[in-house]
């Protein structure tokens, strides 16, 4: 059977599954309607064939419309198989084994199914990797196979200028591109496209405004957002109500997942509706019914974004915005979900209520809101982005919490690297101890090791040659983007795009910039320093024994093994080990930062964050000096390794103030506080934290638990259905997580 | 050549010794020997091996490695013979497991301080210090006032926990300290010297010295259920508070048996049947002892 024959459209659907069948249809139809010079039609075309199709009509105790389930093939800048056209395959596999599907259906599927399996863009990245690329990043499986680095696939982190899209409605913002259209002739194209992309938006206002009437909603809810809709799918919105409606659906359809500088953005309508005499009650009930529709969308695919920032500098008429804030974290105090991920940003002179709020929240098993220090992340994203310190103010944490300057910088992490299998394959000489396979740099291109130097030596240039491929990684993936589509709604709320007349990955964009997920790093500088004092300054063992015992996985080797475990290590205030931490960061901080103008970048940082990668790379990475035994988690984000740090919390917290903060973008904090600690010696608490933000603490997410709590849930998993822990750069439901990421959890030290 | 002493702890964050956020120092060797001790191991002054059996795998790793014979195996399994360890620690890396440790360890002033200085920033926040515990601290009187007066010249507030019984360096230190952690265990002198292991009235001497100096006191009182928890002594406690103006406040320190297992692994008898005191009976002390008088009374 041809491709084209396949997608024949013209049969009515009998089932749920014929009806998805006939969306991948459609869609694919469209696809190859265009060829690859025509991205930009092809783009509107294939999401005019996406929306409405896959949004879902509201569920009756909804206050705003906007769910939303993507096929097994469709256009997102982030969905399974990565970005732009993508590929979901499990479900387009399962779609598959339908009973409900006909034969005949099925088998046009399956035509279609291997075409895109070689056509979604992912895989056309992965096609234009050159030798060395190809080489040094032999696999995209970093979650089921040993490796130094791997790519990513995903245009992640999008942060838009919904201020903009408030201030001028659908209406203005077709004006305002029809003026661009008629000074920049040159970019008709995009324009003409950009305008089709508006017109779907109203369209979808108005789908939905028929969905809402349709619906059975409660009739006052039913009104209220017919009548909105209706509003907004040409005007700019005048209550907050309609403000969050419109910012949502935008949402959906752009596939922005990262919601901004909530307070900043909907100030505005906010006053207007409290001088309108809208309750603070009204507003934590639309907030609630908003902060569960991000919690289910998608059925909650988006647990490592879903970002909501409040407070922080830069924001105008700051009392009313701080109001507002105040109930958003009200709302996450109540609803109590994993989504969205609550983010305070807070400075010295900021209104202390919210910070207290925020702990308040934060005692009330709740992981958020995740806490943000203005004081030191301003002037350190400025120094990190190379940008004023008035552009840093606008920096937000997305996903995991890698820093973007919002809707002015792209900051996608499209690579991972192990830095501790960086270090086991170059004392193995080339060799991953894991699978017996050469990987790397081969051992003949290395320093001979005989001294700690040559071993740090060697170890450098292991790191450094692969964070260079991983850069030229970030920016072929880059390229492939802006070629493939224009990521049309990303262009329209992202800024200098319709100024330049160009499309968001295709120069539109002022700055592009990358990151590098770098895990691993407390492991390696303590087995570093394991290795300095123990083989070269005591020399206990040689590292050829040293090798033997990581071989065996300390099997027969206790003894020694304990030896290993003593050794200093980071999270103790312990300068030894601390500064060796503080030299493995650096070091790849700096090499990542320097590739940038290389690679033809704005900027390429590291971020040191967390979602559960330490735990799901560690089941891959063998036995490590640092007394780690095989297959087992690495440290979490910025955090010691587990149970590592053992000198008390003031120890920890001085330690973890030591890495440098300008040289990357973004570092996670873990902090496990036990509820009696919290509950009983607040003051304390209080100080203690005070004094990590005046140390230089940028960042902390704090979960208050306690291990009993814990280790009951282990037993009696029904009973702690709603037990939320931090992961990493995520929360989940803990009785939901995997046994080893569970057990990571309970092993981290309980302050 | 500094002054050195034998430390078995630093505890940073240590907020039950006295104001705010602490480091806790714990120095080895008292001369009582109180039933309840919650810290046996910091009695001996030595430095000392403990055993932590529950972590035995039975390797006998250990056995080869005492020159003295304390390891010994009895039918396949491992036992140590306290009575001939002479605490040379050569056993300690030979085994896997870490069921052996050594307590205590020689420091010098410098060593001890590179440790409390460093949470100086939260000590200024909070209005904490160091506090000097043990074991009496004031057992080793020279490197207790070399910590003292170092503390002091470092700017960080300084406390002592001590039993009062050591007279001379209490006076003598006294000016280099911001607060006296007083123990007082039981008011009958028989009781006293039971299960204290020494006179009431040397305790009752330590309180008025430190009176006459000036020194801020707090009143520290293990509360042992059977022993010291009835009205006399609560009486007694209150009363001291009205003769004792220099007394600020009054700890309450509910009995607890996590001494018991630090006592087994170090080979030592643990006479006392009674367990760890309950929430709501600490409240209850606590309530009585305000009723009574008391200053400032609080958990411990």
């Amino acid at each position: 059977m041809t491709l084209e024959s396949a997608v024949d459209i013209t049969f009515t659907p009998k089932n749920g599954a014929e009806k998805t069948a006939r969306q991948i249809l459609e869609f694919t139809r469209i696809y190859l309607a265009f060829g690859d010079d025509a991205p930009i039609e092809r783009e509107l075309a294939c999401l005019c064939a996406q929306y409405p199709a896959v949004l879902l009509p509201p569920q009756p105790e909804d206050r705003f419309v906007g769910r939303v389930l993507h096929a097994p093939v469709g256009f997102s800048p982030q969905m399974g198989s990565g970005f732009g056209y993508y590929l979901k395959e499990e479900e387009f596999v399962a779609l598959l084994r339908e009973p409900e599907l006909s034969d005949e259906l099925r088998s046009r599927l399956t035509v279609l199914l291997d075409f895109w399996r070689e056509n979604h863009t992912a895989a056309k990245t992965r096609r234009a990797y050159s030798g060395e690329l190809a080489k040094l990043l032999p696999s995209d499986n970093w979650n089921f196979e040993s490796g130094i680095a791997f790519p990513l696939y995903r245009m992640a982190g999008s942060t838009l200028d919904y201020a903009k899209l408030i201030r001028l409605g659908i209406g203005g913002l077709r004006r305002e591109l029809e003026e661009h259209m008629q000074r920049k002739p040159a970019g008709a194209a995009l324009y003409r496209a950009l305008v089709g992309s508006i017109d779907l938006l109203a369209e979808v206002c108005l789908w939905y405004a028929e969905k809402a009437q349709q619906s059975d909603l409660p009739a006052d809810v039913r009104a209220e957002l017919v009548r909105c809709l209706l509003h907004i799918s040409e005007k700019p919105p005048e209550t907050l109500h309609q403000g969050l409606q419109l910012c949502w659906l935008y949402a959906l359809l752009s596939g922005n997942a990262n919601y901004g500088r909530f307070d900043r953005t909907f100030v505005e309508l906010y006053a207007a509706d409290k001088a309108a005499g809208l309750s603070e009650e009204s507003v934590v009930a639309l907030l609630s019914s908003l902060w569960r529709l991000m919690a289910e969308r998608e059925n909650g695919v988006w647990m490592f974004d879903s970002r909501v920032i409040i407070g922080g500098k830069g924001r105008a008429n700051e009392a009313v915005a701080d109001r507002l804030a105040l109930l958003c974290i009200e709302a996450t105090r109540r609803t109590r979900l994993v989504m969205p991920q609550l983010s305070l940003r807070f400075y010295k002179g900021q209104n202390p209520l919210l910070y207290q709020r925020a702990l308040d929240c934060i005692s009330s098993n709740n992981p958020y809101p995740i806490l943000y220090n203005d004081d030191v992340n301003i002037p350190a994203v400025a120094a990190a982005f190379d940008v004023s310190e008035d552009e840093a103010t606008n920096y937000v944490p997305f996903g995991c919490g890698e820093y973007v300057l919002e809707h002015k910088s792209f900051g996608t992490p499209s690579g991972v690297i192990n830095l501790l299998q960086a270090l086991l394959v170059t004392l193995n000489h080339g060799i991953d101890p894991t699978r017996r396979i050469p990987m790397g740099i081969p051992a003949d291109e290395l320093p001979i090791i005989d001294s700690f130097e040559s071993l740090w030596d060697a170890y450098r240039r292991q790191v450094e040659r692969h964070v260079e491929v991983l850069a030229e990684q970030e920016a072929l993936e880059y390229r492939i983007a802006g070629q493939t589509a224009p990521f049309l709604y990303l262009t329209l709320l992202m800024d200098d795009c319709l100024e330049r007349g160009k499309a968001v990955f295709d120069g539109g964009l002022r700055y592009l910039g990358g990151t590098l997920e770098t895990y691993g790093n407390s492991n390696t500088a303590d087995s570093l320093t394991a290795i300095r004092k123990l083989v070269f300054q005591e020399k206990r063992f040689s590292l050829a024994q040293l090798r033997q015992m990581l071989d065996a996985n300390f099997v027969g080797f206790g003894r020694e093994r304990r030896l290993l475990v003593q050794a200093p290590k980071y999270g103790n205030d312990l300068d030894e080990a601390d500064e060796m931490l503080v030299s493995v960061d650096r070091h790849v901080f700096t090499v990542t930062r320097n590739q940038a103008q290389r690679v033809g970048l704005d900027s390429y940082l590291v971020v040191v964050i967390n979602n559960n990668a330490n735990t799901v790379m560690g089941r891959y990475t063998a036995a490590s000096p640092d007394g780690r035994l095989a297959f087992t988690p690495m440290n979490n984000g910025n955090a010691p390794s587990s149970g590592a740090d053992t000198d008390g919390i003031t120890a920890f917290l001085n330690s973890i103030v030591k890495p440098p903060v300008s040289l990357h973008a973004g570092a996670v904090q873990n902090i496990k506080l036990s509820r009696e600690l919290f509950t009983r010696n607040r003051r304390e608490v209080d100080q203690l934290l005070e004094v990590y933000w005046e140390m230089g603490g940028a960042q902390a997410m704090l979960n208050v638990v306690s291990r009993n709590e814990l280790e009951e849930a282990l037993v009696h998993p029904e009973k702690y259905a709603n037990l939320i822990v931090r992961v990493g750069g995520y929360s989940a439901r803990f009785i939901d997580l995997a046994p080893d990421i569970q057990q990571e959890i309970l092993a981290r030290t309980l302050y | 050549m500094s002054t050195r002493g034998i430390v078995f702890d630093i505890q940073r964050f240590s907020l039950h010794d006295g104001p705010g956020i602490r480091t806790t120092v714990f120095l080895k060797g008292c001369p009582l020997h109180c039933t309840w001790c919650s810290n046996p191991e910091s009695q001996s002054p030595s430095p000392q091996l403990a055993f932590a059996e529950h972590k035995c795998s039975h390797c006998l790793a250990c056995v080869g490695e005492c020159p003295h014979g304390a390891h010994i195996t009895v039918r396949g399994k491992h036992l140590w013979d306290v009575d001939r360890c002479k605490g040379c620690f050569a056993c300690i890396e030979a085994c896997p497991n870490g069921a052996l440790r050594r307590i205590g360890k020689e420091l010098s002033v410098e060593q001890v301080m590179d440790v409390v200085k460093r949470d100086f920033l939260y000590y200024e926040k909070s209005g904490g210090g160091m506090t000097l515990s043990g074991g009496e601290p004031l057992m080793q009187a020279e490197f207790a006032e070399a910590l003292l007066r170092s503390a002091h010249r470092l700017g960080i507030s300084t406390a002592v926990e001590t039993a009062g019984v050591l007279l001379d360096p209490l006076e003598q230190t006294a000016d280099a300290v911001d607060l006296f952690l007083l123990d007082y265990k039981a008011s009958e002198e028989m009781q006293h010297r039971n299960h204290v292991g020494t006179s009431l009235f040397q305790v009752l001497e330590g309180l008025e010295r430190l009176a006459t100096i000036g020194a801020r006191v707090r009143l520290r009182c293990p509360i042992i259920p059977g022993i010291n928890d009835n009205l006399e002594h609560f009486c007694r406690i209150a009363e001291l508070c009205r003769e004792y103006a220099c007394i600020e406040a009054v700890d309450v320190l509910p009995y607890h048996d996590y001494g018991r297992s630090k006592a087994k692994e170090i080979g030592k008898p643990w006479l006392l049947a009674q367990t760890s005191v309950d929430e709501e009976t600490a409240a209850r002390w606590i309530a009585r002892l305000a009723a009574l008088g008391c200053r400032n009374v609080g958990l411990g």
